[in-house]
């Protein structure tokens, strides 16, 4: 399960792919949705570690437009809550990753994100 | 019988392709085995793990074996995030972690330069202000409850390519199956010298917070536990 907050930190990293290399796009994806615990303080310790401009855009490609394209300064529960919904109970299952910049594909499959390279491609 | 004993092992091929033999493959082979001996961590992470600020702090775990990480993702019943990925790689955004640690990998890798570039790759990965890395790989001095007699014939201050076997029961049938698994021993300094270089090579000076320079690394901690070598790093910047 690929939840968006663990999305918004992957980047492509083949050889000479270091601009514009993030966020990696959704393709094909099949999303679950899986009801989490709501933790306020969790998510306001995370706010700044977050590129919201990747995630919300993420959020689009998996259906989801409840996040305001600027990052609010009043952190009100509604707002909290879809940032909740679109961080942790987003899972992608099955689909691919692709790298805006050099098109490598990143495959999605059970869950788990394959983020190897095969040697010639390695930085 | 006598359990199979740990052997010297000469890199035979090039790195890349002799992990795959003498690690990958076997940790893919033997990883519902391996996990069930998995019950508790080592004090020294426990301890680490304990100063995490409670319930704000989102984890992901790293491997490159597909079979490893499948167990991990629900382990002990709890949901986790996994990503398959090599060690030697960079597959986030750089300074994106708190914390990071590594626990019994880097001795996997076959030579200096390979597990000095995984350091430099743990390094890169926490802020450049406030990142922690706690770094555990095996040492040659074994722990006298440890099982394992390692063979001294050749000690060198660089530490000790050994194959240490692992033993699978073959559930069909009454005998085992062994995979000899390559290691690289840690030489007593070897851990903190490999951590120094890779500071040195990343522009970051080695020591306590001091305006001579921009960023740097202060050595928390290091020290030998139940048979590894540790060491904690704090990264920092003016």
């Amino acid at each position: 399960m690929v939840r968006l907050i663990t999305h918004n930190i992957l980047a492509c990293h083949v050889k000479g792919c270091t601009s514009n290399n993030f966020p990696l796009q959704l393709q094909g994806v099949q999303i679950e949705l899986r009801e989490a615990e709501f933790n306020p303080e969790f998510l306001k310790t995370f706010l700044p570690k977050i590129e919201w401009k990747a995630l919300v855009d993420t959020a689009k490609e998996a259906r989801d437009t409840s996040l305001p394209l600027e990052q609010p300064e009043m952190l009100d529960d509604e707002f909290l809550k879809n940032l909740h919904h679109v961080l942790l109970e987003i899972h992608i299952e099955e689909g691919t990753m692709i790298c805006p910049n050099c098109k490598h594909n990143y495959p999605i499959s059970n869950g788990i994100p394959n983020m190897l390279l095969a040697e010639h491609e390695v930085g | 019988m006598a359990p199979p004993s740990v052997t010297s092992a000469t890199i035979s091929k090039e790195p890349g392709v002799y992990e795959d033999e003498f690690v990958h493959d076997i940790y893919e082979r033997i990883a519902p085995h391996f996990s069930s001996t998995r019950y508790k961590p080592w004090p020294v992470i426990a301890s680490f793990l304990s100063n995490l600020p409670a319930g704000r702090v989102w984890t992901i775990g790293l491997d490159k074996s597909l079979n490893l990480l499948k167990i991990a993702k629900n382990a002990g019943g709890v949901s986790r995030e996994v990503v398959r990925a090599n060690v030697l790689d960079q597959p986030w955004r750089e300074g994106a972690f708190d914390y990071a640690i590594s626990i019994a990998t880097i001795h996997h890798l076959a030579t200096h330069e390979r597990r000095k570039q995984a350091v430099k790759r743990l390094l890169q990965s926490v802020s450049p202000n406030h990142g922690r890395v706690l770094i555990y790989v095996w040492a040659v001095e074994q722990d006298d409850l440890s099982k394992r007699e390692i063979p001294v014939d050749e000690l060198q201050p660089g530490g000790k390519d050994v194959f240490v076997p692992w033993v699978l029961p073959d559930p069909n049938a009454d005998k085992t199956q062994v995979f000899n698994r390559y290691y690289h021993m840690f030489a007593k300094g070897e851990l903190t010298q490999l951590v120094s270089e890779a500071s040195e090579e990343m522009g970051l000076q080695v020591g306590t917070k001091n305006s001579d320079a921009q960023t740097g690394i202060e050595l928390k901690q290091d020290g030998w536990e139940r048979s590894n070598y540790y060491v904690e790093l704090h990264r920092w910047s003016i």
